[in-house]
């Protein structure tokens, strides 16, 4: 359930350590938050919200849980490393299959370091597609997500959790009445009290933040970084559409990967003028 | 011309209050009504209830525990992690009671959101299960046949509508295009046709060989069970609400009759009964507009009430007070029974200068129904419990209340 907070400042924050940007928003995304990181392909979406998590975890010993639904975990570990995270500073625990979880998080239960689960949904879904559940497979993937995060939340205390991405969800899981359907999971993860990122591609009209628009509202913030053409080069910029609880600068801004490090450039100009 | 609207009271005015003579607590939700029946033929009636977390409960009509029945997981771990554990056990239908295998004791026949239907004795202990794909969300419907044997039928989201016998043996499935929520029925016809609803909205009659008789597309969803009812000319007449707000009236052939728009979805059953004692039958519902109906059986609007949420369960038709007189029982999403006068409150609309005063007796009587005017509801008691309204039953005198937050209220009506 959501805490009641008694005065201004006592909201804990996840920073996204995006050099420039948290001090535009009083510190970072309010824990607990549930926010949408949206754009196009290409805009290190996934990476933003895989750096905030990262971070947490190396620096603060939280425990975060990255569900892959598109993007394999080899090809996803090599993503990360190659972008010069160090991952000898956390514990990895990777969930490709669903029958021993609670043997796999009892190795790191006691651990003082921070921990980075991830699990490889596309890895899953190819090990136990003859499975006969009585629950449609519609239903069945959203609750094995559900489940999943429960059961870490319950037996680690799990902190953060990223979705890759919602639109994979929606292909995977036909909703027949999304307005309802992602009202219950929104107030699933609410309930958890757990700081949720989840990556939404949009549309390519841009028109809204996610497939459905009824996502913008429920979500508590929105972070949305595009790609803007400047002659034949592209940069990536960043902005805070809306996040609850926050005096947030909603200024856009250019978005560099330097040196392992996220920066948001102030004032929205073009950093290559 | 301006009209003046003139409001008139019941002479016998309704005394009293209703107040709540127990409650029991399952510490579970709860997702339909309780069903009433002397299920072990000691000549006392128990309450019978199914819950979220899947336990069948048996109480007393003083609110004291029978007995329990827990559905048992029959998962891996692994299949497990595809289910909601929070309803993977529900049972979300009222269970249903009858003596299926004539053995001169009521079983009771209720499924689970496992896809398995159970069938209990009189103690709770289980004589056998069926097992289906998918979800059974409807009640089953129990039918006894002229040769004395018993049928069960029942649809499941595996979208096949089941005909088993009294010792759970498959005597056929249907396929239907879409997954079952709604309980079936059976006409009393001389060809008897079992008709039942889907998710697609389409309402379906099939014979007792599982044959085809027609279908008829309504085009959303149709959770309520269907009723079928005799008009004054003796023709049947098959009445089912549909989440897309309307009631519809279909006759014996599937051709429709009449259709009445509500602003809001219908989940439940309607209740037909001769409310106003005219010797006709009337049709009384609850519409996600949060309001409660009557019709006429040609599907003319008698009068309409409005509660402050949204009516799910179908209302009872009962005399609460004791007086002789109907009463409709209805429960809402706002957390109140509602006991409404069944033949609403008459205002009648004074023209001046063009409508007579005299012969505006106000009363209920013959004389004052011919003038022109309107009936409106009218609310006589309200009592407000701990949650959400899903169903109630109505007993010698007490109304058994289901709410969703897990209390059964037992209310009576008190002269005082």
């Amino acid at each position: 359930m959501e805490k009641l907070i008694t005065r201004k400042g006592e909201i804990r924050r996840i920073p996204l350590y995006v050099d420039g940007l948290d001090e535009k928003m009083e510190g970072g995304v309010p824990e607990g938050h549930i926010v949408l990181v949206c754009g196009a392909a290409g805009t290190m979406k996934s990476s933003v919200s895989f750096n905030s998590v990262y971070n947490e975890a190396a620096m603060h010993g939280k425990i975060g849980l990255y569900i892959s639904l598109e993007q394999s975990y080899p090809s996803l570990l090599n993503h990360i490393i190659n972008m010069g995270y160090d991952l000898s500073k956390v514990n990895i625990l990777l969930i490709n299959n669903l029958s021993n979880i609670s043997a796999q998080l009892e190795q790191i239960r006691n651990s003082k370091r921070g921990t980075l689960i991830f699990a490889d949904l596309g890895c899953i879904r190819r090990e136990i597609k003859d499975i006969k559940v009585t629950a449609t497979v519609n239903e069945g993937w959203i609750n094995v997500i559900k489940n999943l995060v429960k059961k870490i939340k319950s037996e680690l205390e799990l902190d953060l959790f990223v979705l890759d991405s919602l639109s994979a969800l929606y292909v995977l899981s036909k909703f027949e009445n999304p307005r309802v359907e992602l009202f219950y999971i929104f107030q699933f993860l609410k309930d958890l009290d757990v700081t949720t990122y989840l990556i939404s591609e949009m549309p390519l009209d841009g028109s809204r933040y996610s497939e459905f628009g009824v996502e913008d509202f429920l979500c508590d913030g929105i972070i949305h970084i595009r790609l803007t053409q400047f002659r034949r080069q592209v940069v990536r910029e960043i902005s805070i559409v809306k996040m609850r609880a926050t005096n947030a600068k909603t200024d856009v801004f250019s978005l560099e990967f330097k040196d392992g490090k996220f920066q948001a450039l102030y004032g929205g100009q073009n950093p290559l003028l | 011309m301006g009209t003046i609207t003139f409001g008139f009271k019941n002479i016998a005015a309704k005394s009293g209050h209703l107040e709540e003579r127990w409650n029991y607590d399952t510490n579970s939700l709860l997702l339909a009504a309780p069903k009433i029946a002397d299920i072990d033929g000691d000549g006392k009636q128990e309450i019978l209830f199914g819950t979220k977390e899947g336990r069948l409960i048996s109480i007393d009509l003083d609110g004291n525990l029978k007995w329990s029945f827990s559905v048992s997981n029959e998962y891996t771990d692994m299949e497990l992690m595809f289910l909601d554990a929070e309803t993977s056990n529900s049972i979300s239908g009222t269970p249903n009671i009858e003596d299926i295998n004539n053995d001169g004791k009521k079983e009771i026949v209720f499924g689970t959101e496992q896809g398995i239907l159970h069938v209990l004795d009189y103690s709770g202990k289980e004589l056998w299960k069926f097992p289906t794909g998918g979800p059974i969300r409807g009640a089953a419907l129990i039918q006894r046949f002229a040769n004395n044997q018993t049928g069960v039928f029942f649809g499941s989201h595996d979208k096949q509508l089941y005909f088993l016998n009294g010792a759970g043996q498959l005597y056929w499935k249907f396929a239907a295009d879409s997954p079952i929520e709604s309980c079936p029925i059976l006409t009393p016809t001389p060809v008897p046709m079992i008709i039942f609803g889907t998710n697609d909205g389409t309402l379906y009659s099939i014979n007792l060989k599982s044959e085809l008789l027609w279908k008829y597309a309504i085009g959303r969803k149709i959770l309520a069970q269907a009723v079928s009812v005799r008009d004054e000319k003796e023709n049947l007449r098959i009445i089912v609400g549909a989440t897309d707000g309307d009631i519809y009236c279909i006759d014996e052939n599937g051709a429709l009759l009449w259709r009445f728009h509500t602003e809001g979805a219908i989940f439940s059953p309607v209740t037909v009964d001769d409310i106003n004692n005219d010797g006709k039958k009337e049709i009384v519902f609850g519409s996600c507009d949060n309001k409660v109906y009557a019709l006429t059986i040609d599907g003319k609007e008698l009068w309409n009430y409005e509660t402050d949420f949204w009516v799910v369960t179908s209302p009872l038709i009962a005399d609460i007070d004791g007086d002789g007189r109907k009463e409709i029982v209805v429960g809402s999403y706002d957390h109140n029974i509602y006991i409404l006068d069944a033949e609403g409150s008459y205002l009648l609309d004074y023209v001046p200068g063009v409508s007579g005063i005299v012969g505006q007796t106000g009363q209920y009587g013959e004389a004052l129904t011919k003038q022109p005017g309107k009936t409106k509801g009218k609310k006589i008691w309200q009592y407000q419990t701990e949650g959400i309204i899903v169903g109630c039953a109505h007993i010698d005198g007490s109304i058994i209340v289901n709410t969703e937050s897990g209390k059964i209220n037992d209310l009576v009506h008190r002269k005082t």
